[in-house]
């Protein structure tokens, strides 16, 4: 064993610590260099970003939410100014008294823990419990659409590409161009006033809602069909209203991978037309589509808003309407940040599915030997 | 296989015969000619090196022998015939289900340095594994025995090369994968496009080394497509030049770089520059290529022929067998060029500077 | 030998120059039929929104007995629930709506070319701030937190609504618009302004954007599209304090009173559907030709 003098001791104990923080540095790169810790980070940077909107346009912006409720409550319960702003505190889950940075703090800490304040209509009644029943139907109707229109949209994406100038790329090209180029609403309202009201395919009437009253809820067959029977419009506008996207962009995303040097190489090896359009064209053309799930995943939820409202679905959107109607601030802000959230996870989600499906992405690839 | 005409017959030591094939692409400006009248033959085990500029169309007749041309190419006339070890067949009249099964186990084709041939979000065993499955070998024990020993033939680390995606390979690792990955069905015939160009001086170097190893090993016939005559001094048995669509020259390899007899050839051997020629033995070929659309008048190559006549510019010559054997040359000075050049074992530019 | 001197060119010239110019790009045009069609879209839009008003003003007249009448001679578009004529309403109804989609749609480009240039050509943290922002921007759901921006702010201009709406599609554009300056950023007669320190802002806007025209005028188009959509959106479900007459309050009509239901009022609810979707459409494939024919790289057979 070497002597310890005291400088000795000093170096070893110096580069005990710098072997720790070289440690510890590598194995931050270590993570940093994997796609997951990236977008993971991403996410929840964007989450943070979005709850501090939040609360800059709550309580800072002029006009704001909170003074106006408090002059509000002032003139209509004859309180004080203290009083009133007592009150407005327990309900937008802020202490008003205290400065701004400590008020921001503890927004933070609640929204950690689930709490997005109280309504204002019904005092004493949580955000959260209000709106969390609305949800899932939005997550239902959006997803199950988007799904939906992914894989026919692709498909016949595909299709069209492989069949270029031929009648049916035509018509599956210019119907994809109408259709994304109309409003997601238009076409709402389309559907409801021409099949519904004017064809009487649809029995618009019954259908809002999310379920029947006469259903009885649980898992059965009778409860499920029900759900489906609701969802039919909401779902039918969220397709129609993607589709045309999918279609465009999975058949220009085709063609240009037709023109790859593997595609005639695979060719030259002998291999089957449907291997070649399955692993080497679909497979290829498809990737960057999955990026642009998480772009039209946003832009759904958003359009989800003026689809439920019209439809009168039992979501997010709707929700939200109504508390615009009512000026019931904090439900509104509750709403925002879950559908940002959602939204949020939904890339997050899309990233990984990407890094999943390219190779050359999440490895520390490139030419060795 | 049964064709509905009868297959005319191939000599026995031939394993290819193209006859008179002609090819024409559909432009906007009309059809452009790209490929005239070419005719050659490829003996069994024979190496053949078709040389040329870019818009020779030797790249457009190479595709054309695996059937592989782009839509907007037609073959307008003439025969490819593959002498199989079963029957002769009419690589023209394939299609479908029998093009499918020719193209790589009769006849492989192995683009232009690989660099992109590969699928780049399945790994390479797949890519094996996909080649094998679509001709039939479903034994995955059976390809992953071969395709190890074709990896290490090409001096690869099979268990390394297999699991990777072709990303994490460099170009001339990739190029020794498909190399390796081209004998696997053992074909008769491997063409290569342009097997070095887009590679460094050292990797090509190992390539070339490589395909003189393989086919020693392997014994099958090699056709490769360059503008590097290098590459046919290397390799190659026979040369065939081509201009303009059309073939002007086909010799043994010897005969072609010590006596050529069309000027083209000969313009392009002068161009080559030798450690050793002399400083001034060196020039380019005047000109430029035609426009395929509207051909001279006459011999194709006449605007940038040093020897050129006024016969020359009447009618396109045939090709006419010159004073070495196996050997014909599409022009009627070709006397003169012999005259000019020689018979020597010696190099074109090397004889030219002595002169001048 | 003396040099001869360069004429300036005249109004004349300038005139001819610019016919060519617009024959060119309709002849251009001719073979994207689709583009074809949607300029003309366009064009009649912006007719009968801002020419047709002048020549048919409107009628407020009432008439009891004829609600919800079907297309007729007198009423081509048939007549509302008080017997007002639908035609009418859609002349008189396009103004608001194209008004707030033109600014909406300068001011998105506006903040993308500006911001977008800028970003490219400084690059370091003044990039990565930029397009920090944009990607965040981007990956959030823009129509909620518009709402929720509405409900903080006072409306009282169309200028703030037209504002308010920019921010739906100033995102997209900026990252493109960075990417497409990223790329002409390296030619060469960048470098030689760079070379003779002619200042940022002479860079961005007189070498490079110049040569990005066609690209910004596309791109317009696409943020006026994006504009629209919100605007008709929110005014249908009663969001906007627009007060006055436009399509999206004759659809906001319908919707509050149920006509949506009622059979006989389907033309006066298709009406401004149709007006805002056949303009929507029109723009669309008005943009895609543009992008098709100056975008060389896409062009299939020219």
């Amino acid at each position: 064993m070497a002597a310890t003098t005291p400088a000795d001791a000093r170096l070893a104990s110096d580069l005990y610590r710098y072997s720790r923080y070289a440690r510890g540095r590598a194995a931050l790169a270590w993570m940093w260099d994997k796609p997951i810790a990236r977008a993971l980070v991403r996410a929840f940077i964007t989450i943070f970003l979005v709850t501090t909107l939040n609360f800059v346009l709550i309580r800072l912006m002029p006009g704001n939410a909170v003074d106006n409720y408090i002059q509000q409550i002032m003139q209509e319960q004859l309180l004080s100014y203290e009083d009133a702003k007592q009150q407005a505190s327990s309900l937008f889950q802020l202490d008003l008294n205290a400065p701004i940075h400590e008020q921001y703090f503890k927004f933070l800490g609640g929204l950690l823990r689930g709490d997005l304040g109280n309504s204002m209509l019904s005092q004493g009644t949580p955000v959260f419990s209000i709106i969390v029943a609305y949800l899932p139907w939005t997550l239902f109707t959006v997803g199950l659409g988007l799904l939906l229109s992914f894989t026919v949209g692709v498909g016949l994406g595909l299709v069209a590409a492989y069949r270029r100038d031929s009648w049916f790329d035509h018509l599956v090209s210019t119907g994809g161009s109408m259709l994304s180029s109309i409003p997601n609403y238009v076409i709402a309202l389309l559907l409801v006033v021409v099949l519904g009201t004017q064809l009487r395919l649809l029995p618009i009437a019954e259908m809002r809602g999310a379920t029947s009253p006469s259903v009885a809820p649980g898992f059965s067959i009778g409860f499920v069909a029900d759900i489906l029977f609701h969802a039919v419009l909401p779902v039918s506008v969220y397709f129609l209203a993607t589709i045309g996207h999918w279609i465009l962009s999975m058949k220009s995303a085709t063609l240009a991978t037709l023109e790859e040097d593997y595609v005639n190489a695979a060719r030259a090896r002998g291999l089957t037309d449907g291997r070649i359009t399955t692993a080497y064209v679909g497979r290829n053309a498809v990737l960057p589509l999955v990026t642009q799930l998480a772009i039209q995943a946003g832009y759904v939820v958003g359009g989800a808003f003026f689809i439920e409202s019209i439809l009168v679905y039992p979501g997010l959107g709707l929700r939200l309407f109504k508390s615009i109607d009512q000026r019931d601030y904090t439900v509104m802000q509750g709403i925002v940040l879950l559908l940002t959230v959602a939204v949020v996870v939904a890339n997050l989600a899309a990233d990984l599915l990407y890094a999943k499906l390219d190779p050359r992405i999440g490895r520390a690839g490139g030419a060795n030997g | 296989m049964p064709q509905p005409q009868p297959v005319p017959s191939v000599a026995p030591d031939s394993v290819l015969s193209v006859r008179d094939l002609s090819i024409i692409y559909r432009t906007r400006r009309g059809p452009v000619q790209a490929v005239r009248d070419v005719s050659f033959e490829l003996r069994r085990g024979e190496t053949l090196a078709i040389i040329g500029e870019s818009g020779s169309g030797k790249t457009t007749m190479a595709v054309s022998l695996i059937r592989l041309s782009p839509r907007t190419a037609k073959i307008t006339s003439g025969q490819i015939l593959y002498r199989g070890e079963d029957a002769t067949i009419d690589v023209t009249r394939l299609d479908g289900e029998d093009l499918r099964e020719f193209r790589w186990s009769e006849c492989a084709m192995v683009f232009q340095a690989a660099l992109n041939s590969f699928n780049p979000v399945i790994n390479i065993w797949e890519q094996f594994l996909d080649t094998a499955r679509a001709h039939g070998m479903n034994k995955t024990t059976e390809v992953r025995a071969r395709s190890g020993d074709l990896l290490r033939m090409v001096n690869l680390d099979p268990d390394r090369v297999l699991r990777a995606y072709p990303h994490e390979l460099s170009g001339g690792m990739r190029q020794r994968v498909l190399i390796a990955m081209s004998l696997l069905l053992e074909p008769a015939i491997v063409i290569l496009d342009e097997p070095t160009t887009a590679l460094d001086i050292l990797t090509q170097r190992s390539i070339i080394d490589l395909l003189r190893k393989l086919r020693a090993q392997l014994g099958f016939s090699m056709i490769f497509i360059s503008h590097d005559l290098s590459l046919a001094a290397e390799l190659a048995d026979r040369v065939i030049t081509m201009y303009a669509g059309t073939v002007v020259e086909r010799a043994a390899v010897k005969d072609m770089f010590y006596r050529p007899r069309h000027p083209y050839s000969v313009g392009l051997l002068r161009a080559v520059p030798r450690v050793t020629g002399a400083l001034g033995s060196l020039s380019s070929i005047t000109g430029s290529p035609p426009d395929l659309i509207k051909l001279p008048e006459g011999c194709t190559y006449h605007p940038r022929c040093p020897y050129v006549i006024d016969a020359c510019k009447e009618r396109e010559p045939d090709l006419l067998a010159v004073d070495t054997p196996e050997h014909d040359a599409r022009c009627i000075r070709w006397k003169h060029v012999a005259e000019i050049i020689g018979t020597g074992e010696a190099a074109v530019a090397e004889k030219l500077a002595v002169r001048t | 030998m003396s040099v001869a001197a360069l004429a300036r060119p005249t109004f004349r010239d300038r005139v001819t120059g610019f016919s060519n110019a617009v024959l060119d790009f309709l002849r251009l045009l001719s073979r994207r039929p689709l583009g074809l069609v949607g300029l003309v879209g366009v064009i009649f839009f912006f007719f009968l929104a801002f020419v047709a008003p002048i020549f048919i003003p409107y009628q407020d007249r009432v008439d009891v007995t004829a609600i919800y009448q079907p297309p007729s001679g007198a009423h081509p578009l048939g007549t509302d629930s008080s017997g007002r004529d639908v035609l009418n309403q859609i002349v008189d109804g396009g103004r608001d709506i194209l008004i707030v989609g033109l600014v909406a749609g300068f001011f998105s480009t506006l903040i993308a070319v500006t911001f977008g240039s800028l970003a490219a050509v400084v690059g370091g943290k003044v990039d990565s701030l930029i397009s920090g922002a944009t990607d965040f921007w981007l990956t959030i759901p823009h129509i909620p937190i518009i709402v929720l921006l509405g409900s903080v702010l006072k409306f009282n201009s169309i200028f703030i609504i037209a504002a308010l709406l920019a921010l739906l599609a100033w995102a997209g554009l900026l990252r493109q618009v960075r990417a497409q300056v990223l790329s002409l950023k390296e030619r060469d007669y960048v470098e030689a302004a760079r070379s003779l320190d002619l200042g940022l802002f002479h860079i961005i806007f007189k070498e490079i954007l110049p040569n990005m025209r066609s690209y910004i005028a596309i791109h317009f188009i696409l943020a006026m599209t994006a504009a629209i959509y919100g605007v008709a959106g929110l005014t249908l479900l009663g969001l906007f304090p627009l007060s006055g007459r436009n399509w999206g309050l004759m659809l906001n009509f319908a919707y509050v009173r149920g006509a949506l239901f009622f059979r006989d009022s389907l033309w006066y609810i298709l009406s401004p559907i149709l007006a805002i979707a056949l303009f929507q459409l029109s723009l669309v494939w008005l943009a895609s030709a543009l992008e098709d024919i100056f975008n060389p790289r896409l062009r299939s057979t020219g």
